[in-house]
């Protein structure tokens, strides 16, 4: 079939269109879909990052009204990044991010991938810790061992910058912890 | 020292290249997004610490390369060797690259991930690849805690790389495949075993130099070897359909095939200017008529990299200058002269 605008190249896109529950169906050549503006999928026409911005448009499907706002207050507490941030550019911003948006992206990451778990190679060096995870109530939980690590990594940044003041809580926090974690042990 | 692609022996099959990437995350970081420049120069020069002892271990020389105020034509010119991608090239954050001598390995530090390693090699490839960047992986591993969880594999920047974070390609040249009405079916179809065909040079449906590369869509769920098998069989697949089109031409059309053959061997041989479109075209045509034994070089070449050869930065870094269009096009015909051995 030819493309329908320009008449002269075989159409190798299928673009249907539904407006106001009106279904038109358009065959046109890549290069003429590229001067159409697909806004979000763009992309896949211009055959950049297909998979990567197809999450985005995924993701970003279900209109922002339709989204209960509990989503959109998700933020991760290492990194910052929120769930609109994510949803707009499909990345992460640290490793934390995969358990405090677990809960709302698993599914969506499973229909991509067309599976939920890693069968491949295992690091031979493991990290430790879950660093953290979403609870019942939707609040952040961190081991004892995340949060000591994250107050060791604030307490270098404040030394750095020579910050006492704030090195000094952090110290005071990481000893506190540290204790705690002690007492746990034993109870164990 | 001959870099990868320069590998002569290469022409006689319809596989160009094979590539493994690997991307990977230092538990200690927050990933590149989201990471201060300040904090940033940090890992890297970290990083480049604990790699110092790779040479050793490896036993080839390494270079460090800094991205962050590199020229942009270095930077396009890495991206023409296949070192950098779209996207790295653009970028203006630091970040680094540990680049083997023969460019076979190179490791991109504070890219989309933290380190993105990859290994290269001429012709069908996969599996020796892969066992090279499964090696440097656990050297690695040695030196760094990596971003890690039972569910979710190797954690990646783009949830789309999770899991095993491998990202497997072999570059086909599908030059009478891809003249057939049916190919944009064919290539979409792929999409159904989970591989994306994509063209190598020129962009949307404009295909130049007819070659295509084939690679793996999904990452988590799936081993390593299940991904190198899948690729490679899907490459061989499109290979070997190329070479019945082409036994067919030739049963067919063996005059037409030998002048085309010909044809471009002359004018690639003699034309004083050669537009992009034109060198990748004519050199696709030389290197099926060298691969169906139509004409005989007195020495063995590599077609791929020409093609490599005549990307315009590195035309602009041979010639130690800016170059505007037609210049270019002057420079790529001297460039193709100088490197086309004669004929038997």
């Amino acid at each position: 079939m030819l493309c329908e605008k320009c008449r002269i190249r075989e159409a190798n896109i299928k673009y249907t269109e539904v407006i106001g529950g009106v279904k038109t169906e358009h065959n046109l050549c890549s290069q003429c879909a590229r001067e159409l503006d697909f806004g979000q999928y763009s992309a896949i026409i211009e055959g950049e990052f297909p998979l990567g911005k197809l999450l985005s448009s995924l993701l970003g499907l279900s209109s922002s009204a339709a989204r209960p706002q509990r989503m959109e207050e998700v933020v991760c507490p290492n990194c910052k990044t929120t769930y609109e941030e994510f949803i707009s550019n499909s990345r992460f911003g640290c490793a934390d991010c995969y358990h405090v948006f677990d809960l709302l992206i698993g599914e969506k990451i499973k229909k991509l991938q067309e599976s939920a778990s890693h069968t491949g190679k295992q690091p031979r060096i493991r990290p430790v810790k879950p660093a953290a995870a979403v609870n019942k109530s939707g609040e952040m939980e961190f081991s004892v061992d995340e949060q000591i690590s994250q107050l060791n990594r604030r307490l270098q940044e404040a030394l750095r910058m020579e910050n006492y003041e704030e090195a000094a809580v952090c110290r005071d926090r990481i000893r506190a912890l540290k204790g705690e974690r002690k007492e746990n042990d034993e109870m164990v | 020292m001959t870099r990868w692609f320069e590998e002569v022996g290469n022409d006689t099959s319809n596989i160009v290249s094979s590539r493994v990437r690997l991307s990977r995350n230092w538990e200690e970081y927050k990933f590149p997004l989201k990471l201060e420049p300040q904090e940033a120069r940090l890992m890297i020069g970290r990083l480049k610490t604990a790699f110092r002892d790779l040479p050793d271990r490896d036993g080839r020389e390494f270079e460090y390369l800094d991205l962050e105020g590199m020229e942009e034509l270095e930077k396009t010119a890495l991206r023409e060797r296949r070192l950098l991608n779209r996207t790295l090239t653009e970028k203006t954050t630091p970040g680094g690259i540990i680049c083997s001598e023969d460019e076979r390995v190179s490791l991109v530090l504070n890219a989309d991930d933290h380190i993105r390693l990859q290994v290269m090699a001429p012709g069908l490839a996969l599996k020796g690849c892969y066992e090279e960047a499964d090696r440097l992986d656990d050297y690695m591993n040695e030196k760094i805690s990596y971003a890690y969880n039972t569910k979710y594999g190797y954690l990646t920047s783009y949830p789309t790389n999770v899991g095993t974070a491998l990202k497997a390609s072999i570059v086909i040249h599908l030059p009478s495949l891809s003249a057939s009405r049916r190919f944009q079916e064919l290539i979409s179809d792929m999409g159904r075993f989970g591989t994306t065909v994509r063209g190598v040079y020129g962009r949307g449906t404009e295909n130049i130099g007819d070659l295509y590369e084939v690679f793996n869509q999904k990452t988590l769920g799936v081993s390593e070897q299940e991904i190198l098998e899948l690729v490679t069989n899907v490459a061989c697949q499109l290979s070997e359909q190329e070479k019945q089109v082409r036994e067919a031409s030739l049963e067919k059309n063996r005059l037409l095939r030998e002048d085309e053959a010909y044809k471009s061997y002359g004018i690639l041989k003699y034309a004083r200017k050669l537009s992009m479109k034109e060198a990748m075209t004519f050199l696709s045509h030389l290197r099926a008529g060298i691969a169906d034994g139509l004409l005989e070089p007195k020495e063995f070449i590599s077609i791929y990299s020409l093609m490599i050869g005549i990307q315009p930065a590195n035309l602009q870094r041979l010639s130690k200058k800016p170059l505007g269009k037609d210049e270019l096009d002057v420079a790529r015909s001297r460039y193709i002269r100088e490197h086309l051995p004669e004929l038997k």
